[in-house]
């Protein structure tokens, strides 16, 4: 049986997030909501208690992406990465468990 | 007198006023280059004779020199290299030549051409050291410019250098930055080409937005890869093959399709990286899709190589053949193909592989990307 997973989105581009929202939906998970930049993506990962976030590095304010990955993974929320230039994520990933290239497909 | 004191016989003034005595020490005395003889076998090696132009050139009387070591013709500004030099070589009892900074009585400094000899008797006993000296402050002023010129030459190349360098880092910067921002905007028209499909109940019409999402997608890719690597100039063919063929065949559930890659490491020129993605998207996509209808499996097989000055991509698949494919969207991915191979100078042919269909595309490459 394949677990929902509670999912934040912290992405910028609200037609990128619309779109992985849908993904995301179609796989059987719940999207709690979309950030766009790293305070709201912090206080939603703190208020809601996502089980998983998808961050883009580059966020409304700017390359924090990393930050919110840190701050995320101390609230105990899982982090992957979204990015087209992985050169970007430090040696420690900042605590994050993953990262997929954009552009994001679809795979069944 | 013992040999060891007397100071050499140059004949006295009387002799040379008369045209007596050696013509030798007449010349010693008389020639404009400025001459001096030591005595090292007495302590500290002074000097024991000196002639006019030695005095002329110094400005010291004969009295004030005779008795002394030369080292007093050093002075603030003299390199302690060439004055090790020249007391290592008397040492040695060796001759040494040198250019030397000196300085007159008056203390004004001279560039001092300075050759010193020494002088042994048969048995090779070490006697005098003869040196001669001569002003050559000009001469090393012209070279000292010259240096300085030639310095001041390589310092405005450096600078040259390294504002070209700066030019061509911020030339890359700018283009890994726009091709960063078209691939966000390829994104974007993506995203919203799904989205809209998404609520198109039509499954026609949605198969037509989803196939356009995916070619605007394969270009967002395309720009993705110019911007990632350190060479903006080039496409590496071979990773984008590689990484879309992977992406396509990920489209079908899991296991259904089994992708085989061969792929050589060949790049192209990035102008013809947008027509060759979409063309390979187009063919490779086609594939995927389409030879392996419903739950059907098999295989799918991507090559990219570089026989001569071609690049050769071969897709085969084990499918249905061309003509059993009934996609609606088949025809216009059929001319695609026909008019980006058509701008890329390309061959496109298709062959029944029995079973299935095989794609050879061949493209010759330029002078410039035979190179890469």
């Amino acid at each position: 049986v394949k677990k929902s997973l509670r999912i934040l989105i912290v992405e910028d581009e609200i037609l990128i997030a619309l779109e992985l929202e849908s993904l995301l939906q179609d796989a059987g998970h719940e999207v709690l909501g979309i950030a766009a930049s790293a305070d709201e993506a912090v206080s939603m990962g703190r208020d809601l208690g996502p089980d998983l976030a998808f961050v883009d590095i580059h966020l409304a304010d700017g390359p924090t992406g990393i930050e919110v990955a840190r701050q995320l993974a101390r609230h105990g929320v899982m982090v992957l990465f979204m990015t087209a230039n992985a050169k970007r994520i430090p040696d420690d990933f900042a605590q994050a468990h993953g990262v997929i290239a954009k552009p994001i497909r679809n795979a069944v | 007198m013992s040999q060891r004191s007397r100071a050499p016989d140059l004949g006295s003034a009387r002799e040379i006023e008369e045209g007596l005595g050696d013509p030798f020490t007449a010349a010693f005395r008389a020639t404009r280059m400025a001459m001096a003889i030591s005595d090292p076998r007495q302590p500290d090696n002074p000097i024991t004779f000196v002639n006019d132009a030695f005095t002329k050139l110094t400005g010291y009387s004969r009295e004030e020199v005779l008795g002394r070591n030369c080292r007093f013709l050093q002075g603030s500004e003299t390199d302690p290299a060439s004055v090790d030099r020249v007391r290592d070589a008397v040492r040695a009892g060796e001759g040494i030549e040198l250019e030397i900074l000196n300085y007159r009585k008056d203390g004004s400094p001279f560039w001092n051409s300075l050759v010193i000899s020494p002088v042994r008797n048969e048995a090779g006993k070490l006697l005098y050291f003869f040196s001669s000296q001569a002003d050559v402050s000009a001469k090393k002023e012209i070279e000292l410019e010259l240096t300085r010129a030639r310095d001041r030459l390589e310092d405005e190349v450096a600078r040259r250098t390294r504002d070209l360098q700066i030019a061509l880092d911020q030339q890359t910067a700018l283009l890994h930055e726009v091709d960063h921002r078209v691939k966000n905007s390829l994104q974007v028209v993506s995203s919203l080409v799904l989205l809209k499909a998404r609520r198109i109940p039509d499954e026609g019409v949605r198969e037509v937005l989803l196939n356009l999402a995916e070619r605007i997608s394969a270009l967002a890719t395309v720009h993705r890869m110019l911007y990632s690597t350190g060479d903006v100039s080039r496409f590496n063919l071979a990773e984008f093959v590689a990484e879309l063929s992977g992406d396509l065949v990920t489209t079908r559930p899991h296991g259904q399709l089994e992708l085989r890659l061969n792929v050589d490491p060949v790049a192209v020129s990035a102008a013809k990286a947008a027509p060759l993605a979409l063309l390979v998207n187009e063919i490779v996509g086609n594939a995927v899709k389409h030879a392996h209808p419903r739950d059907r499996h098999g295989c799918l097989s991507v090559e990219v190589t570089r026989p001569g000055n071609d690049v050769r991509i071969v897709v085969e698949d084990d499918g249905v053949g061309m003509d059993m494919r009934g996609a609606p969207e088949h025809g216009f991915g059929k001319t695609l193909i026909e008019l980006l191979g058509r701008q890329l100078r390309a061959h496109v042919d298709w062959e029944d592989a029995e079973p299935g269909t095989r794609v050879v595309v061949t493209m010759p490459l330029n002078a410039e990307e035979a190179q890469l």
